[in-house]
């Protein structure tokens, strides 16, 4: 007796272990795609919005932090204030610095400035935290937020184009935006500028553009899919 | 002597016109400051900026001393990306020693500098550049309109708290996004409990606590800007939803009151039958040979007669029916028992009748008499000791006083001679031993009777006892005096079977049977007679031998 259910219930049991690998891979992880591939997980595109804009704060967020510690260590560069406007890298893009004037711009625009600032911050970033890992004053936790800040730009910004693609295909902005084909047209020709700045300078120019993007964003999604949490 | 009081004296008058001289001093020059109010003003501070909604802001300063004379207070500033140094827009919007900085002249993500410049007739005092970004200096107002509301469920009632974002604050483009908090604090402690409600005008709190009195407060804060303040304390008391419950549960009690009552109703009125059922009576100790009862009746010769009695003589009292009985036969090899003359030791027999066992333990086992006290001999017969199968006392324990005290009567069946000895013991000197006994097994006959004392059986008188030999010497009927014996009825009918006497042992186990008219004397009772004794017994067996169609054993 023992014998017969001994072979019985191993094939009993591969069978069961077939069953739910098939189940497994057929529901696999389904790409996620803008348009609607066979195959494919669409997401609409109010929740591409919310995925970016979460992002963007998380990235706002770790700015802010270093941004802080920044301080604490290096208090002089507050004292050389005087008259002193910095100069950040990207004050050359058109940026704009109030409600009205973000909302009278047209999404397209608005969508092309802050893929503008994204591509703009991915190697100044990259840099930055060479500098910081290779500098004594700082911890490792510090030098691992800047590398999470680099990372982040450059996923924000597939993200962002990944919304506008979307919103091209669903017709809410026009197709010709040839920037979005090569982002790096988009740089200004004399893009060595951040080389010339220290560490925090650079540190409070990205925190500033990183809330920039943030509320762009925002801004753009309440207009184009307001229903959900505006 | 007096020189150096005069030197004292003159010391003392120098320090005071000192003294004098340098108050008048202190004199004149106050009234020289006091003269000359004015000043140049004393340097302002600026104090902190805010911007509640992100698209205005405001700041303020602390003036320094003005100096006597009237000051004005000016701010200016600068502002990335603009040329040149501007003024304030507004000084009245917001109060006394404020900047409100409108739509059109606060940008964001640009840096301000500003500085706050005291004047006066005599002069001006410029204060330090504050440098702030609009995005640094966020705070909103309060929350409006928070609102309590206890919502009354079935299961459980919560706490719905409702509130508005606050004034001037734009949620709906998106330009800020408005986080909020809530702390809620019971009446009875003080300490506060914290929650975060996110983005959401609304929150609920479950379990609270019926009567309770809950006091909350929200605060809310736009990006990553501080808090704001807290508003104003709201109040709300829970009703109390007891009774219901209680009711309930008041409904529950009785229900569950009523059958406990009941059953301790019941556990009093019987009591007893508890009282026996939890505690079972623990048996008294009992003195083998001695009758508890007896003593207790408190009269001394039947005490004595108690302590006597039992030690020795258990009373049989009547039949068993279909006992089986033994008839100790031994071998007789001292002669027929006619010639019981010639025996003169005499061995008490132990013919014990079925169910009875006597006390004799040594005397039988020297004697070899097995009583077989076979058949539960209980109380058919109603006399009968109860069976052991050693001779042991106990069986004297079991027998019932009643029966004790009527007969008085040792219910040993042992044969006597007409030797009256009392004392049972004595019978040990005159015993002989058995040398070969064999038991014949004795069918009683007695069926169909039912009563125990009345029974009809013929006695024979036991001429000798010769060691262990029993010898029955004549069937004559023994003559009973009715002092107490047992009537013994002659039961003729049941005399269908054939029952032989023994007429006498022979040698090599025989026994010598006696076929005689089965009308009369066919039993051969073999029980004592009466005793010449203090203490008689009855024996109340009578064996019979079975005989069996063949010829009896020869």
């Amino acid at each position: 007796m023992p014998g017969s259910i001994r072979p019985v219930s191993v094939v009993w049991v591969v069978l069961v272990c077939l069953l739910f690998c098939s189940r497994l891979l057929s529901v696999g992880a389904a790409p996620i795609c803008t348009n609607a591939q066979a195959g494919c997980h669409a997401l609409s595109l109010a929740n591409l919005f919310d995925r970016v804009i979460q992002h963007s704060a998380r990235m706002h967020g770790i700015s802010n932090d270093l941004h802080s510690e920044f301080e604490q260590y290096f208090l002089p560069s507050k004292n050389q204030i005087g008259r002193v406007s910095r100069n950040c890298h990207t004050s050359t893009i058109f940026t704009p610095n109030g409600k009205e004037n973000a909302q009278r711009m047209a999404r397209q625009e608005l969508t092309e400035v802050i893929l503008k600032l994204l591509v703009a911050w991915r190697d100044p970033l990259w840099h930055f935290h060479q500098s910081i890992a290779h500098h004594h004053d700082f911890n490792n936790f510090s030098a691992n937020k800047a590398l999470e800040m680099s990372d982040m730009v450059h996923e924000l910004r597939k993200g962002v184009e990944k919304v506008a693609e979307k919103m091209q295909m669903m017709g809410i902005i026009s197709n010709s935006v040839s920037s979005l084909a090569s982002p790096e047209a988009l740089l200004p020709s004399d893009s060595a500028e951040w080389r010339l700045m220290k560490d925090y300078d650079l540190l409070y120019c990205f925190r500033r553009d990183s809330n920039k993007v943030q509320n762009y964003l925002k801004i753009l999604k309440c207009r184009i899919v307001p229903e959900h949490g505006c | 002597m007096s020189l150096p009081f005069l030197r004292t004296h003159c010391g003392t008058v120098g320090a005071r016109m000192w003294r004098d001289l340098g108050l008048a001093v202190l004199v004149l020059l106050s009234a020289a400051v006091e003269s000359n109010s004015t000043s140049p003003p004393g340097k302002p501070v600026l104090l902190s900026c805010r911007s509640p909604e992100k698209e205005t802001f405001t700041c303020w300063w602390e003036p320094g001393s003005d100096g006597g004379l009237p000051t004005t207070y000016r701010l200016y500033y600068e502002r990335e990306r603009l040329e040149g140094v501007h003024e304030c827009p507004d000084y009245w919007s917001a109060g006394s020693n404020s900047c409100f900085f409108n739509k059109t002249h606060t940008l964001i993500w640009v840096d301000y500098y500003l500085t706050v410049v005291a004047s006066n007739a005599l002069g001006n005092a410029t204060s330090d550049i504050f440098k702030m970004d609009v995005m640094e200096i966020m705070k909103p107002n309060v929350p409006e309109n928070v609102t309590l509301l206890v919502v009354e469920t079935e299961d459980s009632p919560y706490l719905h708290i409702r509130w508005e974002h606050p004034r001037n604050t734009d949620t709906e483009s998106g330009w800020v996004t408005i986080k909020y908090e809530l702390r809620i604090k019971q009446e009875k402690n003080n300490k506060w409990k914290e929650y975060m409600s996110g983005t959401q005008s609304h929150f609920s709190l479950y379990s609270i606590a019926p009567g309770g009195v809950y006091t909350v407060q929200v605060r809310c804060k736009l990006d990553h800007g501080s808090w704001s303040e807290w508003t104003n304390s709201t109040n709300v008391k829970v009703p109390n939803y007891v009774q219901n419950e209680r009711s309930f549960w008041i409904l529950v009690a009785t229900l569950s009151a009523i059958p406990f009552m009941a059953a301790m109703c019941i556990l009093i009125v019987k009591r007893e039958n508890v009282k026996q059922c939890v505690l079972p009576p623990v048996p008294g100790p009992k003195i083998r040979g001695v009758d508890f009862h007896l003593l207790m009746s408190g009269q001394s010769e039947d005490s004595t007669n108690a302590l006597i009695i039992n030690q020795n003589f258990p009373l049989i009292v009547g039949w068993k029916d279909q006992m089986e009985e033994y008839l100790i036969v031994t071998e007789n090899d001292i002669g027929p028992p006619s010639d019981a003359s010639h025996c003169q030791k005499r061995k008490k027999s132990l013919i014990i009748p079925a169910g009875f066992c006597s006390d004799w333990e040594i005397q039988c086992k020297s004697t070899h008499i097995q009583n077989d006290c076979a058949g539960g001999t209980k109380n058919e017969t109603g006399n009968f000791p109860k069976n052991n199968k050693s001779l042991s006392g106990e069986s004297l324990s079991y027998m019932e006083p009643s029966k004790l005290q009527k007969q008085q009567c040792l219910g040993q069946n042992f044969v006597n001679t007409e030797a009256t000895d009392p004392s049972p013991l004595n019978y040990d000197n005159a015993v002989k031993p058995f040398t070969n006994s064999g038991y014949v097994d004795i069918r009683k006959h007695v069926e169909n009777t039912q009563e125990v004392n009345v029974k009809q059986v013929d006695y024979s008188r036991v001429e000798d006892v010769n060691g262990d030999n029993v010898f029955i010497l004549n069937n004559k009927n023994l003559a009973f005096n009715s002092s107490g014996y047992m009537d013994f009825q002659r039961q003729e009918e049941k005399l269908s079977e054939d029952y032989s006497r023994v007429k006498e042992v022979g040698s090599n186990n025989v026994v010598v049977l006696q076929i005689q008219d089965m009308s009369a004397d066919t039993k051969n009772p073999h029980a004592t007679g009466a005793h010449k004794m203090g203490v008689c017994t009855e024996l109340i067996n009578s064996e019979y031998i079975d005989t069996i169609p063949a010829p009896p054993l020869m």
